[in-house]
């Protein structure tokens, strides 16, 4: 599933794609700020290594090779691979924030079933009966499952009236 | 004597009922998982982590060495029947597995290619049994600056796992490195790029950051409305192998456990390695080679035999040193660690009773698998015709409740999301994943090491060359460190590793 990119020969007059140098940019800012502030953590103490030693060097180290990996690009930029799916990002990750927000307040039971109806039946395009028959299993199910079988505490509304209904 | 007590203690352990399900569990999830093309190894075991969190340790570490090499197993299906590996290190069998399946023996096949695992599987298990003991003994001559030093072989690996380009491979083991960092200083107890938030504090949860890059960015990466395969499983009789085809498969299998029990030794070295060898010494030796390519059952036999070897084998670096062979077993030793063991020469002084009890599970597993693989053939394919949409819906299900247990809290489920997007961005900037993970796993052990090695010599760094153990790890971790960085690229013949 991984997105190959393809050398260019060297010489091409392709330039370096913007995500790569995007890419290489986000590597290098991280490495600075980890550079600057490791040294307030104290790179060296009386005993040894301080706190912020080895995060400096992974500091430089990030500057350093994103430094190399922008001159090779330059050198012989690497073609653009296949991409991603937009619709199938925005959607799953979308989804699973809302999820992650209203969790704790309408419960993981009411929450994983909505989440799983619109994997399922929107930008799935199942039919209705599977899809209502798995979102039922992977919220009510998952939920009886965890909490009795495993002993692992899936949230609970925070709504009296729906806590009250055991969801 | 006193090794096969040990063993038999650990047959007991591994037998309770409780042990038995774990493992069988494992088997079933880990053949799902080798079938399901798209999601491999390593981000199937990171994905299951959080389900293993409450239970004991040894039933924990059972059921995910179960998944591990139960995804041996399942790869090996889709590259017969469908000409598609299930998981890189089948990816040689779909040559020989396939022109089996248009020749009408694909139950054949997949009968050679799970006996095959199950022997090349059981052998290297036996070695494990034999090497555990005079290497666990290190366990009492090692110290803070020996622990260091198997550290530094072990990052050393990273050169193994650099993929195409040292370069991104830095970036990558850097990025994990940091994001170990997060949270107390485990030394000087200051909060380090927590960014005021409480629930940084205590780290970046290691399995919430795992789930996210390897199993989330791989959901991410599916593309929408891919056809479902057509597929057709044999039928039970067809899953029988003539005389002749257990004859010819015999001296393969021999070599496919030599090759991959030899390999699975040495640290940096896949499956895929394994298996693409064991494939070229059939053609070398085999007396049968005219005939690979065309549907030979050595093509078959061999390949799967090394790559089940390898698979048990090289937990013997992770059991005996605490080195991490590969990117799956850096997720198995993440999931020792959240557990309270440490891998290495002191897992046979301290945890000997749960080390034993992991070994003989081993065994198990390997016969769980035989049992469960040939007859159930039609199960694992049928699994094959589940839509994306259900499978990515449910696999989505067991990563929320994964990353939210963790804690129990909602956190880790952004941790998750944040890091899948991170994960995303790695793969489309072809930046390898498996470095990352290796000192994610390692840096922080690397760190503590370090630091109480100097307290203790007060800051002088003659400690680590001084004792002997120390000086030769350390020489033997920067001479794998230093080779390739000179170049600053991999050697070729391990830059097209997949697993990498």
């Amino acid at each position: 599933m991984t997105t190959e990119s393809v050398t260019i020969k060297a010489g091409s007059t392709i330039r370096v794609a913007p995500g790569v140098l995007a890419g290489i940019g986000a590597f290098a800012a991280v490495g600075i700020y980890v550079l600057v502030s490791s040294v307030s953590l104290g790179l060296w103490t009386s005993l040894g290594p301080g706190a912020g030693l080895f995060p400096f060097a992974m500091g430089a180290l990030l500057v350093a090779m994103s430094a190399i990996w922008l001159l090779q690009e330059l050198r012989r930029p690497s073609a653009r691979g296949k991409g991603v799916d937009k619709g199938v990002v925005i959607s799953v990750v979308a989804s699973l924030v809302i999820l992650a927000s209203v969790m704790d307040l309408l419960g993981f039971q009411l929450s994983m079933f909505a989440f799983l109806l619109y994997h399922l039946k929107i930008r799935g395009r199942r039919a209705w009966v599977p899809s209502l028959i798995i979102a039922l299993a992977g919220s009510v199910g998952a939920f009886y499952a965890f909490n009795y079988g495993l002993n692992v505490a899936l949230p609970v509304s925070a709504f009296a009236p729906l806590n009250l209904i055991g969801l | 004597m006193e090794t096969l007590n040990e063993l038999l203690g650990g047959f007991a352990t591994a037998m309770t009922w409780q042990n038995l399900l774990f493992a069988f569990l494992g088997c079933l999830l880990g053949t799902i998982i080798g079938v399901l093309p798209g999601v491999g190894p390593v981000a199937g075991v990171a994905l299951l982590i959080p389900l293993t969190l409450n239970l004991d340790p040894a039933g924990s570490i059972i059921m995910l060495c179960a998944i591990f090499y139960g995804t041996q197993y399942g790869g090996t299906i889709t590259s017969v029947l469908l000409n598609t590996p299930g998981e890189a290190s089948s990816a040689i069998t779909t040559i020989d597995g396939y022109a089996m399946t248009r020749m009408g023996r694909a139950g054949a096949a997949l009968t050679l290619a799970a006996v095959g695992s199950f022997i090349g599987g059981t052998i290297a298990t036996v070695g494990l049994v034999a090497a555990a003991k005079p290497l666990g003994e290190m366990g009492l001559l090692v110290g803070p600056p020996e622990f260091f030093a198997l550290m530094v072989v072990g990052i050393s690996l990273l050169v193994a796992l650099a993929g195409k380009s040292m370069v991104k491979a830095l970036i990558s083991g850097a990025l994990g490195l940091l994001i170990s960092m997060v949270g107390i200083d485990p030394v000087a107890g200051a909060p380090r790029f927590t960014f005021g938030i409480d629930n940084l504090m205590d780290g970046v949860s290691f399995v919430a950051v795992i789930v996210g890059v390897f199993g989330l960015s791989e959901i991410l990466s599916f593309r929408r409305n891919e056809p479902t395969p057509v597929v057709h499983a044999p039928g039970f009789r067809q899953l029988f192998p003539s005389r002749t085809e257990w004859r010819r498969s015999a001296p393969a299998m021999a070599r496919g456990t030599g090759v991959g029990f030899g390999l699975g030794l040495i640290p940096g070295m896949t499956g895929s390695v394994s298996s693409l060898l064991s494939y070229a010494t059939e053609k070398r030796f085999s007396r049968f080679r005219h005939e690979l390519g065309k549907g030979a059952v050595e093509g078959v036999a061999g390949p799967e035999t090394a790559n089940n070897a390898h698979a048990n084998a090289a937990l013997i670096p992770l059991f005996t040193l605490g080195i991490p062979a590969s990117p799956t077993i850096a997720v198995l030793m993440g999931a020792f660690l959240q557990q309270g063991l440490t891998p290495g020469p002191s897992l046979f002084t301290e945890h000997s009773e749960i080390a034993w009890a992991i070994i003989a599970s081993l065994f198990i597993g390997n016969v769980l698998l035989l049992l469960l693989n040939v007859p159930l053939v039609g199960l694992w394919t049928s699994i094959l015709r589940v839509p994306t949409p259900i499978l990515t819906a449910v696999i989505l299900v067991f990563m929320v409740i994964g990353a939210y247990t963790i804690n129990f809290s909602v956190f880790d489920v952004y941790v998750m999301i944040g890091f899948g997007l991170l994960g995303l961005a790695l793969r489309n900037l072809d930046v390898p994943l498996a470095p990352m993970v290796l000192t994610l796993v390692l840096g922080p052990l690397m760190e503590r090491s370090l630091r109480e090695s100097l307290e203790i010599s007060q800051g002088d760094f003659t400690v680590f060359t001084s004792r002997p153990i120390s000086a030769v790890l350390i020489g033997i971790g920067l001479l794998i460190i230093c080779s390739p960085l000179l170049k600053l690229r991999k050697p070729k013949a391990l830059m097209e590793d997949p697993e990498a």
